[in-house]
């Protein structure tokens, strides 16, 4: 008996699985050091899944769409590096793709072969749609999963960095993810490299920048 | 089960509370033995590399050979739950100075619950210092009970703090069922050998494939303080004989969890 794909989609989605997720704050460390105000949290998520988030969700879709016609993926991975100019970014979504491969090829072997020559640490949305084209997953529960773990990573990441009710932070991530909704049927039907919306958050990624050279961090990025 | 592979280094934990002198002992190996065997060493840090920088400032090893992972404010989960960023820190390290012969991981000081998983490391160092009182090694814990050696340190400070080491030393033991116990100072030089000569024991079965890597188990018994209840609490345990998963147990209850791990 397969796993439904609901079920795997579920698996990913937790923050307990296994695959390097707990070092990660999607930008929040960054920006609280930068010296964003805590209040700004929520706009901060925000934008953040309407940019670096449709980013990746459509850079996901279009990983999936190839697997499914065993077509190679690995061209994508420049379409969304050109979409993701700080490389503080980019390392931090290799790292996490890195963990998630290889706990994904233990579980699903035939997922590597999807990403040939993309080495062994390709980036997260790249391994997330490779293992929901072999999962099952649809495109857009594929869109919902690539942004909700972004923000619950961030929101559990919040909780360390900040005193803070965690049923606050709930609704932070339920809001954040809801502000999505309108574009989830585009992003979910893309096929083509030119359709992933290029959207980039030029402070986000510079306050990345910054902390990726800093000692004092709780946090990967 | 990491994969062991000859050509593979051993991966040695340190893990013990905040303060007892991880960093200070695998700045101790690595003098006794960076002359003889290739090594690294990895840091879980809590807030900073702070680790990583003392141990790279004593010039025991190059620099490079030190690295240092984040743990997302949580050293617990970093080396038991989730240990993704220290497999692929050491594969990392294995692979940029290979051939390695051991690759150390300190973890971050967390309490006395937190061990590392045998999926992470073959053998593991639990450190306990003459300065927390010479009632710690009584306690016991998986880390005091069934690491594969607890190092008592600082005896030097011994009689600055009213302990007793013999007889410290004698409680670890009594609490780990015989299993090694070292008592060290960084300037006790028949100390440093033995726990030289231990290191170097763990990697000849390495080697031979002979050496199983043990799990010390997740927590101890612990107490649970509940206001409702008459006694203010319950007792609770994590031990191996049976399956139950549930953890707000009804009082006075000792209850136990399976252990997946094995």
């Amino acid at each position: 008996m397969q796993p439904s794909p609901q079920t795997i989609s579920l698996l990913l989605a937790d923050a307990r699985l296994p695959s390097g997720g707990h070092a990660q704050s999607s930008g929040v460390e960054p920006a609280l050091l930068a010296g964003m105000p805590v209040a700004d949290v929520p706009a901060f998520l925000r934008a953040r899944a309407r940019t670096t988030g449709m980013v990746d969700a459509g850079t996901a879709v279009l990983a999936r769409h190839r697997a499914l016609d065993c077509i190679p993926v690995a061209p994508i991975e420049r379409a969304w590096a050109a979409r993701t100019p700080s490389r503080a970014i980019r390392d931090a979504s290799k790292d996490l793709g890195r963990g998630l491969l290889r706990l994904a090829g233990r579980i699903w072997p035939e997922v590597r072969s999807s990403l040939d020559h993309l080495g062994e640490s390709p980036p997260r949305p790249l391994v997330l749609g490779a293992i929901a084209a072999h999962a099952g997953i649809d495109a857009e529960s594929l869109v919902r999963l690539t942004v909700y773990d972004d923000m619950a990573c961030a929101v559990a990441a919040l909780l360390k960095l900040e005193p803070g009710d965690p049923a606050h932070g709930v609704a932070m991530v339920l809001e954040a993810c809801s502000s999505i909704e309108p574009q989830v049927a585009a992003v979910s039907s893309i096929t083509a490299a030119h359709q992933i919306p290029a959207a980039s958050a030029p402070q986000s990624e510079a306050w990345s920048e910054a902390h990726a050279l800093t000692t004092r961090r709780l946090f990967r990025a | 089960m990491p994969e062991n592979t000859p050509t593979r280094a051993l991966r040695l934990g340190v893990a013990g509370p905040v303060g007892t002198g991880k960093s200070s002992l695998i700045a101790t190996v690595c003098r006794s033995l960076a002359d003889e065997l290739r090594l690294g060493v990895i840091t879980n840090d809590i807030y900073t590399d702070e680790d990583a920088r003392f141990l790279r400032s004593a010039g025991v090893l190059e620099p490079e050979r030190i690295r240092a992972v984040e743990t997302g404010a949580c050293p617990h989960t970093a080396i038991r739950d989730d240990i993704t960023t220290n497999l692929l820190a050491a594969e990392d390290l294995e692979r940029d100075f290979a051939p390695l012969d051991v690759v150390l991981i300190e973890s971050g000081g967390d309490n006395l619950t937190a061990t590392f998983s045998p999926a992470l490391v073959d053998a593991q160092i639990f450190v306990l210092d003459v300065a927390g009182g010479g009632d710690v090694a009584r306690k016991g814990g998986p880390g005091i009970g069934r690491a594969d050696l607890l190092v008592v340190n600082k005896t030097d400070l011994a009689p600055y703090v009213g302990v007793d080491v013999p007889q410290m030393v004698a409680d670890a033991s009594v609490a780990r069922e015989g299993r090694a116990v070292l008592a060290l100072s960084r300037s006790d030089v028949a100390s440093i050998a033995a726990l030289r000569a231990w290191v170097l024991g763990v990697l000849e079965s390495h080697r031979r494939g002979t050496h199983v890597p043990q799990d010390p188990g997740p927590m101890a018994p612990h107490f649970h303080a509940d206001e409702e209840h008459p006694e203010g609490g319950f007792v609770h345990a994590h031990d191996e004989t049976s399956g139950d998963e549930h953890h707000a147990s009804a009082p006075h209850h000792v209850h136990s969890h399976s252990d997946t791990r094995k």
